[in-house]
């Protein structure tokens, strides 16, 4: 949204921030009354401040091996929790590579960026018709396929499969993609309408073609920004495929959900810290990256 | 070569290039790759299973059994006064409206309100939380010229304070919400408190770090004037750091309000009195398939009011000075 086609700028000093501060508190009011939220019921009585206390002090020792009689045959405790951050990993990676690449190829049809400006040069009357009907709606349902992608939380998706026909893990993975893939369609669209058209009207005004002015004009500008974002889902899908394992998946949250079930806060911990340390480093590893790719 | 050419070569050479980032590509490829041909792997048997890859097998899923289980949902999703009968729009309208008002609206209102709640206090939790995770302003003598008076002591202390609010505001957002309210409906009881606090906890964690990273990207010369002028801390943040922040943390605010909205349904499928909990109602009943989808439904269309609630306040905000 650039200068010239804003709508007037409200001057007052801070007006309209002022008034969304306010608005914002009266609706916190509200909703604290709605839901009968009393902060005297923070307080938690005995037996859960037993609870708290427990879990809390299990914090300080992760356990290292079964609390109780293991079952036959199940690998050594530590092993369990490396392999189910493994897995965690291995679903966070497809997830996020099928929702990158589904996401780039919706994008490219959600932005204007590749159809808003016309050509140099004579451009046939049957092309330059199809241009203002075709595009705009190629555009209109782009758009639409992509809210309603997002519209659903992964989890939801997870549940409808579940219930439909059972999650398998490729089917946790779509779970995953599909509102994934509809954000980083929606980001990376507006992320190419934000480029600087610097070089892409360079090139127009040289005579390259449209798909050119697009792969060499705008792209390479438009990567890095791409890159971070998905770098950054890529951590949330990390997230996602902990939190797919109360659902059955073999992931962290399965075995988090089986451990807290059956009181084993130590055990619990032990999980909870694989899942910190797997988070902790692909939080740096991409912290990095997206400093140096946005430099 | 021409010479044109070979200035274009000399240019490619000259490119910069960052190991890191290559190195980088580079195992994301072989991730990506390897991801997709190994597949999960059952932790149950850790290193029983050799190195057998097993990928994610499709025909598990793509094959006739579980077809045949997804014509029979796509069967069972009808509405149950339509099962026998032929599809009617009345008949529609008056199922949703029964589905409504049997605790249907009431759980939207309280997601909405859940999400809400939550947002507010991380908003808070944020704003108290960025100063301290700041680098730039979490030192002895921020923004200040002279900086040779301040004694090692002070100086580790600082230190300390960034990297113990750090670590915190690191812990809030590395877990899930969705983990964080497993936890809290454990510990502190089956209250809507420990759904609100989930979700704002992990959205403090986030907007305290988005904050901290815009006071340290602040442009300094403000500041720096102010402190040369004798302004104290608070001072100095009210009037160099605070506007900045708060512009930018409301953009954030509201961004992370759609995520609040959506992860409000979502966290009663745990047992929270909100949209979820429906879902989950129905999810193990048998037959209640029509019911589960119109609240999924329903859910979608929080998620869009919620959406369109955002981008009214962000506009409004960003056509302000």
């Amino acid at each position: 949204m650039n200068a010239a086609t804003a709508a007037p700028i409200d001057r007052r000093m801070g007006g309209r921030r002022r008034g969304v501060l306010i608005a914002i508190a009266l609706v916190g009011v509200w909703a604290g009354w709605r839901l009968q939220l009393n902060p005297a019921d923070l307080w938690p009585d005995a037996a859960h401040w037993r609870a708290i206390g427990r879990f809390f002090l299990a914090a300080l020792t992760p356990a290292w091996s079964y609390e109780t009689e293991a079952p036959l045959g199940a690998a050594p405790l530590p092993i369990k929790a490396v392999y189910a951050a493994l897995t965690t990993l291995i679903f966070a990676v497809a997830a996020a590579s099928l929702s990158t690449l589904l996401g780039l190829v919706l994008s490219f049809f959600a932005s204007t960026a590749w159809w808003a400006d016309d050509p140099v040069g004579a451009v046939g009357s049957v092309r330059r018709w199809l241009r203002k009907t075709l595009r705009p709606t190629i555009y209109v349902l782009a758009r639409s396929v992509i809210a309603l992608m997002r519209c659903t939380h992964e989890l939801i998706w997870a549940v409808l499969f579940l219930t439909a026909f059972g999650l398998t893990p490729i089917a946790a993975v779509i779970a995953i993609a599909i509102p994934y893939s509809g954000t980083l369609a929606k980001v990376f669209s507006e992320l190419i309408d934000e480029t600087p058209r610097g070089p892409s009207e360079a090139l127009r005004a040289s005579g390259a073609a449209p798909m050119t002015v697009f792969l060499f004009g705008l792209a390479p500008l438009a990567i890095p920004d791409l890159a971070a974002y998905a770098i950054y889902r890529f951590e949330c899908a990390l997230r996602a495929g902990a939190v797919l394992g109360f659902f059955g998946v073999t992931t962290l949250g399965y075995y988090i959900d089986g451990a807290f079930a059956m009181n084993h806060y130590r055990e619990v911990w032990t999980y909870l810290y694989a899942l910190l340390i797997l988070v902790a480093i692909v939080d740096w590893w991409s912290g990095a990256l997206r400093r140096r790719l946005t430099a | 070569m021409t010479d044109v050419a070979s200035q274009i070569m000399g240019l490619r050479r000259a490119r910069p290039r960052n190991r890191f980032v290559r190195v980088s590509v580079l195992l994301i490829a072989l991730l990506i790759a390897g991801a997709w041909v190994v597949g999960p792997r059952d932790p149950e048997r850790g290193f029983a299973d050799g190195a057998v890859m097993r990928g994610f097998q499709l025909q598990d899923t793509f094959n006739q059994r579980r077809l045949t289980n997804l014509q029979n949902f796509l069967q069972r999703i009808r509405p149950y006064p339509m099962r026998e009968s032929s599809w009617s729009w009345s008949e529609a309208a008056s199922w949703s409206v029964d589905l409504l008002r049997d605790g249907g609206g009431e759980a939207m209102v309280n997601t909405l309100a859940t999400a809400a709640a939550a947002i507010v206090l991380a908003g808070l939790a944020g704003l108290m939380l960025c100063w301290p995770a700041a680098r730039n302003f979490a030192c002895a003598q921020p923004f200040s010229h002279d900086v040779s008076q301040v004694r090692p002591s002070q100086r580790r202390f600082w230190s300390l304070l960034v990297v113990v609010t750090r670590a915190f505001l690191i812990l809030t957002r590395s877990i899930p919400e969705y983990i964080w309210a497993f936890l809290l409906w454990t510990l502190l009881g089956r209250s809507l408190w420990a759904a609100v606090l989930a979700l704002a906890l992990h959205n403090a964690g986030i907007l305290g770090k988005l904050g901290a990273e815009t006071v340290e990207n602040v442009d300094p010369s403000t500041p720096r004037a102010l402190r040369a002028l004798g302004a104290s801390r608070g001072q100095l943040a009210a009037i160099g750091l605070f506007p900045p922040l708060t512009s930018r943390l409301l953009l954030y605010f509201f961004y992370r309000w759609e995520t609040c909205v959506r992860e409000a349904t979502v966290l009663g499928l745990l047992g929270f009195a909100t949209l979820g909990k429906l879902i989950d109602d129905r999810r193990v009943s048998e037959g209640y398939d029509d019911e589960l989808v119109f609240f999924v439904l329903l859910g979608a269309v929080l998620v869009w009011v919620g959406d369109l609630l955002s981008a009214l306040a962000r506009g409004y905000l960003r056509r302000s000075a």
